[in-house]
């Protein structure tokens, strides 16, 4: 019997080559790349420069760059800020969620939408809500006599961050509380039983059956998410573009202006070097510090 | 986990999923009462709740006196264009993850999600300059192309879920029936996995859908422009008004919500599945 090409030792990776060729292609060139790109001159407006080897003179550059500290700055607050205030929420809707009563099928597909909106969608209806002339928002906060009179948000360096928080909370969150509520069906009925015969109240069931439960989830959630969060400015970039001043700047957004707006290739993909450097230490160090990889 | 609970614990129950549904929704609701509103409504700072003539003029006026017809089809061509390319390759590759047992198999989950944290200003700086030079930059195939880089390893880990649900039994049974492995796959497996398959396929093409900042930066002619980018700009460069805004946002959306309508079920649990396990 002929042996068929299904059960050669190539099968697999000839399964996998489209795949693989086009992450490589794609993701993993690329990236090296832009590595190699942040030790090189490199301004698509300045070809008279050439793209020769500066060594670490990028690097430098950015020990003396004001705005380098700010972004630094400012993308900590926003992605700490951020998921920890997603986290609460989503963990919040999904032990809620998860009681199961009726109509509870129904509203979790709604809490889901925001997460699957687009982020221009997503960012243009908040800055209508927000509006200081036509807001939703601010005529409410004024009605209920919060507010004196309508405020523009994101024209005030004080409270431009927050807002932006708060936005990206509303699209993120659905987030968590999806993949926490997964995390919760997937506890066995037997120790609820247990509990509520020792007389458990609901914070005790939360603090030692669900909590304990969802230390893997929750680990990989929060990775996940700031991953994408310290990646992606799409949001502060439709919102505020970075201003007022520099109060919104972030990294991400800074090394996109430096690419998008100077052409400055070089110098940008320093910043995101940093930034992945920056990226895979604090994952390294959160996976350490909550021990939720310890027993794989 | 539903079990009998006292009657306060359910009233606070209903009051905070119900807060959440509020505050999910309420923007989307917002947006939709705009769209209908007249410019007057509008523009007023005793805010109407309910649009006092409504009205489809917004819809009207956005659809035919700016360019978003054309830039919806261009998003649906490199939609499709993804979702075919992360279907295709995604599906083998998941296929042959889920189902052979191979020397690296742990490595090449391991790099496909390594391959997401990877920052995407770090990628698209090169994209650009390998785009360009192959005469790809603003091209519909060149913009789907970048996005199946960041698409495929998650709809490769979703659907090799999916195929860890189907019985290897199964499967067996055809192959000694006479079906080769491939004919197995193609007529066993692929039908059982469909409602997945579904799934992941919507999920990536929402995706490509949304997608702003690659746009952006890879495409440059009205040629290849996707909608968020157009929109955007039709934002901050037109002044386009609340109204038209908020009807074109509306317009924009509706795929997404008809499609998640239908898999958002099988969706959830993948992509739950799929970041569990991962």
């Amino acid at each position: 019997m002929r042996r068929s090409l299904s059960d050669t030792r190539a099968f697999p990776w000839l399964l996998l080559a489209p795949c693989l060729l086009l992450a490589m292609a794609v993701v993993l060139y690329p990236t090296i790349t832009g590595i190699d790109l942040s030790f090189r001159q490199m301004r698509l407006n300045r070809p008279d420069l050439g793209t020769g080897y500066v060594g670490l003179r990028h690097y430098w550059a950015m020990l003396d760059d004001p705005v380098f500290y700010v972004s630094l700055q400012n993308t900590f607050v926003w992605v700490v800020s951020t998921v920890v205030v997603e986290l609460a929420m989503g963990m919040l809707a999904a032990v809620v969620l998860d009681m199961e009563l009726p109509g509870f099928r129904a509203i979790a597909v709604v809490v889901l939408l925001p997460w699957f909106l687009p982020i221009v969608v997503a960012g243009n209806i908040w800055a209508l809500m927000l509006d200081s002339r036509l807001g939703v928002i601010n005529a409410a906060l004024v009605g209920l006599g919060v507010l004196g009179d309508f405020k523009p948000w994101f024209a005030d360096p004080a409270w431009a961050l927050p807002m932006a928080i708060l936005v990206e909370a509303w699209h993120g969150f659905p987030f968590f509380a999806l993949l926490l509520l997964a995390g919760l069906k997937g506890i066995s009925a037997e120790l609820y039983e247990a509990a509520s015969v020792d007389g458990a109240n609901l914070w005790h069931r939360f603090r030692h059956i669900q909590l304990p439960s969802l230390t893997m989830v929750m680990t990989a959630a929060v990775v996940l998410r700031a991953i994408s969060l310290m990646n992606s400015p799409d949001l502060i970039l439709i919102l505020t573009g970075g201003g007022p001043g520099r109060s919104t700047q972030v990294l991400s957004l800074y090394a996109f202006q430096k690419a998008y707006r100077e052409f400055n290739f070089g110098y940008a993909g320093a910043l995101s070097v940093v930034m992945l450097l920056l990226l895979m230490g604090s994952a390294w160090l959160y996976v350490r510090l909550t021990g939720a990889l310890k027993d794989d | 986990m539903a079990i009998r609970r006292p009657m306060p614990e359910r009233a606070i129950a209903y009051l905070i999923a119900l807060t959440f549904a509020f505050f999910a929704a309420f923007p989307i609701v917002w947006t939709l009462i705009t769209s209908l509103k007249t410019e007057k409504d509008i523009i007023t700072r005793t805010i109407q709740m309910i649009p006092t003539a409504p009205t489809l003029h917004n819809y009207v006026a956005i659809w035919t006196q700016s360019n978003l017809p054309d830039l919806m089809i261009n998003s649906a061509i490199v939609t499709f264009y993804t979702v075919a390319i992360c279907v295709t390759a995604g599906t083998l590759a998941a296929y042959s993850l889920s189902r052979l047992r191979f020397r690296g198999r742990k490595h090449v989950l391991l790099f496909l999600l390594l391959l997401r944290m990877f920052p995407l200003v770090l990628m698209v700086i090169p994209l650009f300059i390998i785009l360009r030079d192959t005469s790809l930059l603003d091209t519909k195939i060149g913009l789907a192309l970048a996005y199946s880089g960041f698409l495929l390893p998650i709809f490769t880990w979703m659907m090799k879920g999916f195929f860890d649900a189907i019985p290897l039994e199964l499967e067996e049974a055809a192959r000694i029936d006479g079906c080769t492995r491939l004919g197995a796959m193609v007529r066993v497996v692929l039908p059982l996995v469909q409602g997945g398959l579904w799934a992941c396929a919507v999920f990536t093409g929402i995706g490509a859908w949304n997608e702003y900042l690659f746009a952006l930066m890879l495409t440059t002619s009205s040629g290849s422009r996707t909608w968020p980018v157009g929109l955007q700009l039709m934002v901050g460069e037109f002044q386009l008004p609340w109204g038209a805004l908020s009807a074109g946002g509306i317009l924009s959306i509706i795929p997404v919500l008809v499609l998640f309508a239908f898999v958002q079920r099988a969706m959830v649990r993948g992509l739950a599945a799929g970041a569990v396990k991962g």
